[in-house]
């Protein structure tokens, strides 16, 4: 009987830990929804690129450490001109900007795919410790993500929540145009908060490279898991996607116990669903 | 509001002579093309019908999905089920696709069809990666990433049989299943209906003042798109004899918003265009470059910033001006 307790709550913590990678990215795509008003189709391409990029860093530095800050460098840079000079042209006109975005997803999995190529690799556990936890030996590594990332959610809530710029960022998302009438630089807003997001998402990628296989798809199946988080949580709602993402990667990571991956992941498609039909706008929004 | 009425006429007309050419072009065409031209023409013939039932979801009122590979995925399996299983010729087997259409349709569109743009396009979207997840690990049901693959049986008609295997035969029951659903499609477009369409495109809050039910009207549109989407895999499926857990892939999904793009929203015929254009690309271009599909990403991004009309709405708009 305690073998099967410590196994259950095993998979929880990887779940919850997995949630909270989850819920950076996610959170990521809720805050360009409620600024832009438009689903990033390319985001989980930019959690590969995060990834690919640290795969690099980590052959080529040698250190995963250094990957953590180069990355969200080497993003912005990336991510401004892209919202700049790509995106802008099609403000306002939503599903034009949607299909854009996944115009954006083709060329980032095709750039990966040539420079990096089409085979899973690995990177190396870069914390090689393990923890006792209830008599099963867990890896330190995931630990140190669960710190990173609660850090991370922290900072973040700081600079929404705590400095004047993401007073800004929220009076933006509350309402756009009366936020420009009252002076609101917009346009900086903007590309701040599609960077932030994009910095989330590799980020992310960054975290869960070492758990996962380094892959030029890696970014669909993830995509879908935020996709089905933000409607659950509701787009847009800050708490919510976060309640949803270690929720629903919790309940997935116990259902993984007796059920395969396909079928955990149907499940929570249903439950989606259910939400979908009760709540429409999702469980979080007021 | 006079003026109006005959340019709506007038560009509806400019759309019908194109079709009309374009499908005694095809007539004539079948004749003379070269076995392996006349395969391509007959996919690009195939595509159009799922460009057309695209159309009446983005083009027509407004309804951006990339959930269409679950409609084009069930279809084809529709038509592979009926014939390996339930022994049927092969005009039932395309009733079949239909109906799977129209049943997916119905269940996806109840749940999203009223939500708002954003969330449409996001819970579509998880809809096609379930259905892909899910016909990728049944491999009982579906065969997976192999396939089924099936035998047709003869078509049937008052005066004789013919055989699907004939490449002659596949070409004009094709292209007959094209002015078919052309005929039927422009004819809804053209009725009253096609005009609460077009007017929830314009403007949604304005026909819910009037007394419309925008739901109940989205989500037919939404049925009858899922419905000739199902009858393109379908056809799909019994031009290749053939079918997998790949024909619920994205490029399915991203493919019809592209055809749709170039060739022009909310024509019907216009489309066609596009999947030409789009089919030829993928034909020269990828045989070219492994990585073409970055220029497939570059040409989407470049025909939302040129023009939202396609190249149909330009001739029109070239024409009234």
């Amino acid at each position: 009987m305690p073998e099967i307790v410590s196994t259950v709550l095993f998979l929880l913590v990887n779940g919850l830990i997995w949630g909270l990678i989850i819920s950076l990215i996610a959170l990521g795509l809720t805050l360009i929804f409620g600024v832009m008003g438009i689903v990033n189709m390319a985001h989980g391409d930019i959690y590969m690129a995060g990834a690919v990029l640290s795969f690099y860093v980590v052959t080529i530095l040698g250190s995963f450490w250094l990957s953590l800050v180069l990355i969200p460098a080497i993003i912005i840079l990336i991510a401004a001109p892209m919202e700049r000079f790509v995106l802008r042209p099609y403000e306002g006109y939503h599903s034009s900007t949607m299909i854009a975005t996944v115009g954006i997803s083709f060329i980032i999995e095709q750039i990966a795919l040539g420079t990096y190529g089409g085979i899973p690799k690995k990177i190396m556990n870069p914390w090689p410790m393990s923890f006792n936890f209830l008599g099963v030996d867990y890896p330190g590594y995931r630990v140190l993500i669960a710190g990173i990332s609660i850090l991370i959610l922290i900072g973040l809530w700081v600079f929404l929540y705590k400095t004047s710029y993401g007073i800004l960022v929220r009076a933006s998302m509350q309402d756009r145009e009366m936020a420009s009438a009252m002076g609101i630089d917009v346009n900086k807003v903007l590309i701040t908060t599609f960077v932030m997001g994009s910095v989330l998402a590799a980020v992310g990628g960054v975290l869960a490279a070492p758990i996962n296989q380094v892959f030029y798809l890696m970014g669909n199946d993830v995509i879908l898991l935020c996709f089905i988080v933000v409607i659950v949580g509701g787009l847009g709602s800050l708490k919510g996607t976060l309640i949803a993402a270690l929720s629903l990667c919790s309940l997935e990571g116990m259902m993984a116990s007796v059920l395969s991956p396909t079928q955990a992941r149907a499940a929570i498609f249903v439950i989606m669903v259910i939400v979908l039909m009760r709540r429409p706008q999702g469980l979080f929004t007021e | 509001m006079n003026m109006l009425i005959e340019k709506g006429t007038e560009k509806g007309s400019t759309v019908t002579y194109f079709a009309i050419v374009f499908l005694l072009l095809l007539l004539v065409l079948g004749m003379v093309l070269p076995k392996g031209a006349r395969s391509l023409v007959i996919q690009m013939m195939i595509f159009s019908v799922l460009a057309m039932g695209y159309d009446l979801s983005l083009g027509f009122t407004n309804q951006c999905s990339l959930g269409h590979s679950v409609f084009f995925g069930a279809g084809a399996y529709g038509a592979i089920f009926s014939i390996m299983y339930l022994k049927v010729g092969l005009l039932p087997s395309l009733f079949f696709s239909f109906a799977a259409g129209f049943f997916l349709a119905v269940i996806t569109g109840l749940i999203s069809v009223r939500l708002s743009e954003a969330y449409f396009v996001i819970v579509t979207a998880i809809f096609f990666a379930i259905f892909h997840l899910l016909a990728m690990d049944l491999t009982w049901l579906t065969g997976g990433d192999d396939g089924l693959s099936i035998q047709l049986p003869a078509l049937s008609l008052g005066f004789g049989k013919l055989s699907l295997y004939n490449p002659l035969v596949n070409y004009y029951f094709v292209l007959a299943f094209l002015a078919l659903s052309y005929l039927v499609l422009n004819r809804i477009v053209k009725s009253p209906l096609g005009k609460i369409f077009i007017s929830i495109r314009e403007n949604q809050k304005r026909i819910q003042f009037l007394g419309y039910n925008v739901y109940r009207y989205k989500l037919i549109a939404f049925i009858l798109s899922g419905m000739f989407s199902g009858l393109s895999g379908g056809l799909y499926a019994l031009t290749l004899r053939y079918g997998s857990a790949d024909f619920f892939s994205f490029h399915w999904s991203i493919m019809p918003v592209v055809w749709c793009l170039i060739g022009g929203l909310g024509t019907l015929a216009g489309p066609w265009i596009g999947a030409v254009i789009m089919s030829l690309f993928q034909y020269y271009v990828s045989a070219w470059w492994t990585y073409y599909l970055i220029l497939f990403g570059i040409i989407i991004l470049l025909i939302l910033r040129i023009s939202r009309k396609g190249i149909m709405g330009y001739i029109m708009g070239r024409r009234l001006a």
